[in-house]
């Protein structure tokens, strides 16, 4: 899958994992922040991306200092799927 | 005494806020789904991890806990609660082997979930409690409240029935024949003659103490009970009615014919100029529809008038003091709840 692809098919998963039922795939821009100022989410919707990594990518995350570099936003998500997916 | 001040209702027709008798929505596929407003006052992050019980739950309950900030108690009955995000928890732990799960359908799919989500949204540490006992969670919780008030007077409490439809307990509870197989109308639920109801769900919120200065009703009294014989619920009827001169007997018939005698059996003993309401039309049939019946009675006895669409017999009187309600969950848990002017 291209990297583009594979951003945009995130952005959906998100969208559908964590019932952001106000967004479409392109009010997220792939440098926004997913924490704070950006998307505004929270630590539980820390834990379903976990969730999210696990099920979808086979990407199990154990390290939560790993997880706080991963979790940043969709660029730095989709750079980590690229590198670590098991399926 | 359990006197009622305020009330909201969240439900298949358009009774929240802006309560309106004249419209009838219609059920689709023998489903009657509430009509659900926007949530304005609740944080759009919160908000999207509720499920419909919660939301509808915690819907109603706002304009009360915003007002009223020290509250004593939360007091909530539900049998369903989340099932919708129960269900979809249990799929998730069969799907996956047990093995990584989100929290967010477990944290909704608990009972307390609704009484847990207005007690942190008003910061409010105080009883919080749910009652689920099937038909009668909203009775029970009433009762609670009842004594929470005789040990406590003088405090406010919030008491609420909740429950929704969900795709699984609706299947369930078709295949059990609790549903009418046919398709029917809300229009002519009390013409269909054969068994089952329409599915329905809903949220009634109440603030009550013990204070009858300016407020809309009072509970005069809650009987329960569990029979299969229509000639126990002869006898409770007899012994309310000429304990208390009725004005209105909100009936909780639902369109099932298997259950239509124990209805028969208390009109039969009513006086003629007793007006009948009947309400399921309107909110379908789920266990705690009582509060529905609730609302329904607070609202009359504040207009001192009955919608026209509820009205099954008329009557001459132009005012309303008492009104008994009675209903029965799935031909086994009955109630009659007696509600006065304040």
């Amino acid at each position: 899958m291209e990297t583009v692809e594979l951003k945009e098919v995130l952005k959906k998963q998100i969208i559908e994992f964590l019932n952001l039922r106000d967004l479409k795939p392109e009010d997220i821009k792939n440098a926004e922040p997913l924490f704070g100022e950006g998307l505004g989410l929270d630590s539980i919707d820390s834990l379903e991306l976990i969730v999210l990594l696990q099920r979808e990518y086979g990407i199990s995350i154990k390290d939560p200092k790993e997880g706080r570099k991963v979790l940043v936003d969709i660029n730095t998500m989709a750079d980590y799927i690229e590198k670590n997916r098991t399926k | 005494m359990l006197y009622i001040h305020q009330s909201y209702c969240i439900s298949p027709q358009q009774t929240f806020m802006n309560v309106d008798w004249n419209v009838l929505h219609e059920a689709m596929d023998n489903k009657l789904k509430v009509v659900e407003p926007a949530y304005e006052n609740i944080p759009r992050n919160v908000l999207r991890r509720m499920g419909k019980s919660v939301r509808i739950g915690v819907g109603a309950a706002f304009p009360i806990i915003n007002e009223i900030k020290n509250i004593a108690g939360i007091i909530i009955g539900t049998a369903t609660a989340g099932k919708e995000d129960s269900f979809t928890f249990l799929k998730q732990v069969m799907d996956y082997d047990e093995g990584l799960l989100t929290p967010t359908n477990f944290v909704q799919s608990t009972s307390n979930a609704i009484a847990a989500q207005i007690g942190m949204l008003s910061a409010n540490k105080f009883y919080n409690i749910t009652h689920v006992h099937k038909g009668l969670a909203f009775e029970n919780a009433m009762f609670d409240a009842a004594m929470q008030l005789k040990e406590n007077p003088q405090h406010d409490y919030l008491l609420g029935g909740v429950d929704e439809i969900s795709d699984d307990d609706f299947n369930l509870n078709n295949l059990a024949g609790w549903y009418k197989k046919e398709i029917v109308s809300n229009k002519d639920l009390y013409e269909s003659n054969s068994s089952g109801s329409l599915a329905g769900e809903g949220s009634a919120m109440f603030l009550i103490n013990d204070k009858k200065e300016n407020a809309a009703a009072k509970v005069v009294a809650i009987k329960t009970l569990f029979t299969k014989d229509e000639e126990e619920i002869k006898q409770q009827t007899k012994e309310l009615i000429s304990e208390n001169k009725i004005d209105v007997f909100i009936s909780g018939e639902n369109g099932d014919n298997r259950l239509q005698r124990f209805y028969n059996a208390c009109e039969s003993l009513l006086e003629e100029d007793i007006a009948i309401v009947h309400f399921k039309h309107l909110c379908g049939e789920y266990p705690t529809t009582t509060a529905f019946a609730t609302f329904l009675a607070c609202d009359i006895l504040q207009k001192q008038s009955i919608p026209n669409i509820v009205i099954k017999k008329s009557t001459d009187k132009t005012s309303f003091g008492n009104i008994l309600i009675y209903n029965n969950y799935q031909g086994e848990q009955h109630s009659f709840i007696l509600i006065s002017k304040a």
